[in-house]
């Protein structure tokens, strides 16, 4: 990443606006681009971990679908508006995440992974348990589009739904963009280059990473309620393992190196699954071989792929 | 809730963790070799399953499978060490999760497209089918199998590791590769064999399984995540406290499905959770 | 007399069945530029883990200023005005000269370090500061460098620079020399020198002529234990020293 990368705002918040704000002229249908709002905005939670702290995460669909049911409630069961929910989903999203970042925090490297792919399942388990309160297997249905607060803006206008999720979205992506750009984003970067010497520092290295985890628990939930406001349903597959894996997926083929990234990763996946399903139900093996090729020849992912054919020199970086 | 039921839920249990110690020491003892945690070991569970599925349905019985399983799972482990693994090792320690997670993947489709996506039966061998009445207790010939199985590969084990030439060889490789070298022995070829054996155990586990639960597409996927709870609570590289966790989570999740069905498999991770809330480095305490 | 800045008592480190430390004592006078010396495997690196907060004693305490700091990690230990340098080079080697100095003001500028709503405060992380302390360690001109092309003894310097960017009372140097080059040696001895009385310096080298000629107390480890204390002087007409070295000697 160039200096200019570490700006905030820069080019890339810019092409993120303007994109946002594209797609549904660009794409097929309006469902595909809201669909990628969401695969995005959870992608970005693996991206902020794994890019700029280090910490790879099998585990985020444990937020997501956390913060797919806890809007699917609220919005359902209680009559909370959409942005009402999504917050608190989001927050929802911050303390368990947090709570598991306790654990999780006090090991590292390889520990730290199988963890998080622990408690991914037990996740699962958890809906799975608790039917009356989830669904269970059936999912929890009958979420009818709600507005967005005050009972203005009704999300049952889809146009009005992509305009709502593209501004979450865009919110989230502009949040993570701030934090790489902050004080707390070096921490976060010198920590991932090499956590030993920032603790030799002075840096408390546990509360960073945590701090880092709860975030990305949060973006996570939050997607999980964009979700359910697209679906107005929450199947058990939210909270499953492929749910994290998904995520993770979307992230690391579009490149960990930036936000821009899980974007790209995200509208990549995406688009493969609507497409090739109907055609290939086994889709999913060339997304298997897309990441042996990313993790093996593009280690930027698709993003590097990108600046590979710009021909822009990798070492223009600075701290 | 009797003491008898109690017991033989818990006998029960031993079972069932014996399975789980199988599936993980492989896991853990290749991590503890090659600092290298193989995303694909569910899957050599997995499709060890499936062969023995195939096994049954060709020749009538599972029991040729519990040789023929290993057998398979050893040479896929080879084969992806050789076409895919030895790319990474001078990669970062993430390529290579990633990379035996993209295999898993690759794995599980393959099998959903040549057996379907449907869970398949896959019948207890005839001989294993009665049961055995144990001091007031009518326990499942089959179970009792399993367990003894599982007990036979774990004392081998400990004493190939601990009494064999190999083993001294295996240790010594593991605290010093270049040493080893030194001595004659390619290091390489140690770890191919040790990673082989631990693909090999997966295997058996996938196979000695199949008759219990079944078969089905993701059920490597689960096979893992328990895989990573003994490895958690053990200590990677811990042969004992991989054998302590699985019966731990074994006899847990039996004794749950007693009490409240639903949540036997949340138990498992409930279990973790708490001895990890309390002994952050697991319970054999290595910190 | 002054108590002295940093004491450890009693100290022992075990790794397993390996004791690595055993039943040190060690005293260091507020000001002192204190080497610790000994033949490889002496523990010397282990005391400067226990002595810093990397590595938790296994026995023992120490005392920084009269307060107990044998259980306080070592992020908080630079808090409280510790700081060291690396044996091996422990630098962000893909960031610039500049930002790894300005990381390690960084972490010593108050809650900066949480700040996730805005850009750097160039008035409390000063690159003016950041370019003096490249200065004083002789690499201003490789400022905008990225860390991992300098060369070895550059390197060196690099962690010297960053141990000085938290303006300790108490620096702990890990073999500043290793590696270097006579200019370089020269140089960075005369730079460690300066440091003391203003700062107290602790010392880890093998390069028994610089030891000798900058030291105000010289301490001997051999196997885990303190074989000799003294000045310079002392040490080197020491017979128990000297076997030592040649008693091991390879």
């Amino acid at each position: 990443m160039t200096m200019e990368d570490l700006r905030f705002p820069n080019w890339i918040t810019l092409a993120m606006g303007v994109t946002l704000v594209a797609m549904p002229w660009i794409l097929p249908s309006l469902t595909l681009a809201s669909e990628i709002l969401v695969l995005a905005t959870g992608a970005l939670s693996c991206t902020l971990l794994l890019g700029s702290v280090g910490l790879l995460s099998f585990g985020q669909g444990l937020y997501f679908g956390l913060g797919a049911y806890v809007s699917a409630i609220l919005i359902r069961d209680f009559a909370v508006g959409a942005m009402a929910a999504t917050l608190a989903a989001s927050v929802a999203g911050c303390l368990v995440a947090a709570l598991a970042g306790l654990l999780i925090v006090r090991r590292q490297g390889v520990y730290f992974v199988m963890l998080t792919l622990a408690f991914a399942q037990m996740g699962f388990f958890l809906a799975l348990a608790f039917p009356k309160l989830t669904g269970g297997e059936n999912g929890f249905g009958n979420v009818t589009r709600t507005t967005v607060a005050f009972e203005q803006l009704p999300l049952s206008n889809p146009l009005l739904l992509y305009g709502f999720l593209a501004l979450l979205c865009f919110g989230a992506f502009a949040f993570v963009q701030r934090i790489i750009a902050s004080p707390f984003g070096s921490v976060l970067n010198a920590i991932r280059h090499n956590d030993s010497r920032a603790e030799a520092l002075g840096y408390d290295v546990r509360r960073f990473k945590l701090a880092a985890i709860t975030i990305a628990g949060g973006i996570a939930a939050l997607s999980g309620a964009m979700n359910t406001l697209l679906l107005s349903f929450v199947p058990l597959s939210a909270i499953d393992v492929e749910s994290s894996e998904r995520l993770l997926i979307a992230s690391l083929i579009g490149g960990v190196g930036s936000p821009l990234g899980a974007f790209i990763g995200a509208a990549v996946l995406s688009a493969m699954s609507d497409f090739l399903s109907p055609i290939w139900p086994r889709w999913s093996t060339i997304v298997a071989v897309l990441l042996i090729v990313t993790v093996l020849f593009l280690r930027d992912g698709l993003l590097g792929l990108g600046r590979i054919l710009r021909r822009r020199p990798k070492d223009a970086l600075n701290g | 809730m009797s003491a008898q039921v109690l017991t033989f839920g818990a006998l029960n249990g031993v079972g069932i963790g014996m399975i789980y110690f199988i599936l993980s020491v492989g896991l853990t003892m290749i991590f503890g070799l090659m600092q290298f945690v193989n995303f694909a070991h569910g899957a050599f569970y997995m499709v060890s399953a499936y062969a023995a599925f195939a096994v049954a349905q060709w020749t009538g019985s599972v029991l040729p499978a519990l040789l023929i399983s290993p057998l398979l799972a050893a040479i896929f482990a080879l084969v992806s060490e050789r076409v895919l693994l030895q790319r990474t090792y001078n990669l970062p320690h993430e390529s290579q999760i990633l990379i035996t997670f993209a295999l898993a993947i690759l794995a599980q489709e393959s099998m959903t497209m040549i057996f379907g996506t449907l869970g398949k039966n896959v019948p207890v061998p005839e001989v294993f089918s009665g049961v055995v009445i144990l001091g007031g207790f009518v326990y499942p010939s089959y179970r009792l199998f399993v367990v003894g199985v599982a007990a036979a590969v774990a004392v081998s084990m400990w004493v190939a590791i601990e009494r064999t030439r190999f083993g001294a060889v295996v240790r010594a490789a593991a605290e010093n590769p270049e040493m080893v070298g030194l001595l004659g022995f390619d290091s390489r070829k140690v770890f191919m064999a040790a990673f082989a054996f631990g693909g090999a155990l997966a295997g058996l586990a996938g196979a000695l399984a199949a008759p219990l639960r079944g078969v089905e597409p993701l059920m490597g996927r689960e096979a893992l995540a328990i895989a990573f709870v003994v490895v958690i609570l053990g200590g990677l590289g811990s042969f004992s406290g991989a054998l302590l966790a699985a019966l731990l989570i074994g006899i847990t999740q039996s004794l749950m499905s007693m009490i409240w069905p639903g949540g036997a498999h949340l138990m498992i991770y409930g279990v973790m959770t708490v001895i990890l809330a309390f002994r952050p480095a697991g319970l054999m305490g290595r910190a | 007399m002054a108590d002295p800045l940093l004491i450890a008592r009693g100290l022992g480190v075990r790794f397993g069945s390996f004791q690595a430390i055993s039943d040190l004592d060690l005293s260091v006078s507020l000001g002192a530029l204190h080497s610790v010396i000994g033949p490889n495997g002496a523990g010397k690196t282990t005391l400067f883990n226990a002595l810093s907060g990397t590595r938790r004693p296994t026995q023992g305490e120490i005392r920084f200023r009269g307060l107990p700091i044998t259980n306080v990690p070592a992020c908080r230990r630079v808090h409280l005005g510790l700081s060291r340098s690396f044996q091996l080079t422990n630098i962000f080697r893909d960031l610039s000269v500049a930002e790894n100095i300005s990381l390690a003001l960084q972490a010593v500028a108050g809650r900066e370090a949480w700040a996730f709503w805005r850009a750097r405060d160039p008035s409390r992380v000063s690159r003016d500061r950041a370019a003096e302390l490249a200065q004083t360690v002789g690499l201003a001109s490789r400022f905008e460098a990225r860390a991992g092309d300098l060369s070895h003894g550059a390197q060196r310097a690099l962690e010297i620079a960053m141990a000085l960017s938290s303006d300790p009372k108490l620096l702990f140097l890990d073999e500043p020399l290793a590696g270097m080059g006579l200019d370089d040696v020269h140089r960075t001895k005369l730079l460690i020198r300066r440091l003391a009385p203003e700062r107290t310096v602790v010392l880890i080298e093998h390069n028994m002529s610089v030891v000798l000629d900058i030291s105000d107390t010289i301490t001997v480890l051999a196997q885990g234990r303190k074989i000799a204390e003294g000045s310079p002087q002392q040490i080197r007409s020491n017979a128990e020293v000297k076997n030592a070295y040649l008693g091991s000697a390879a």
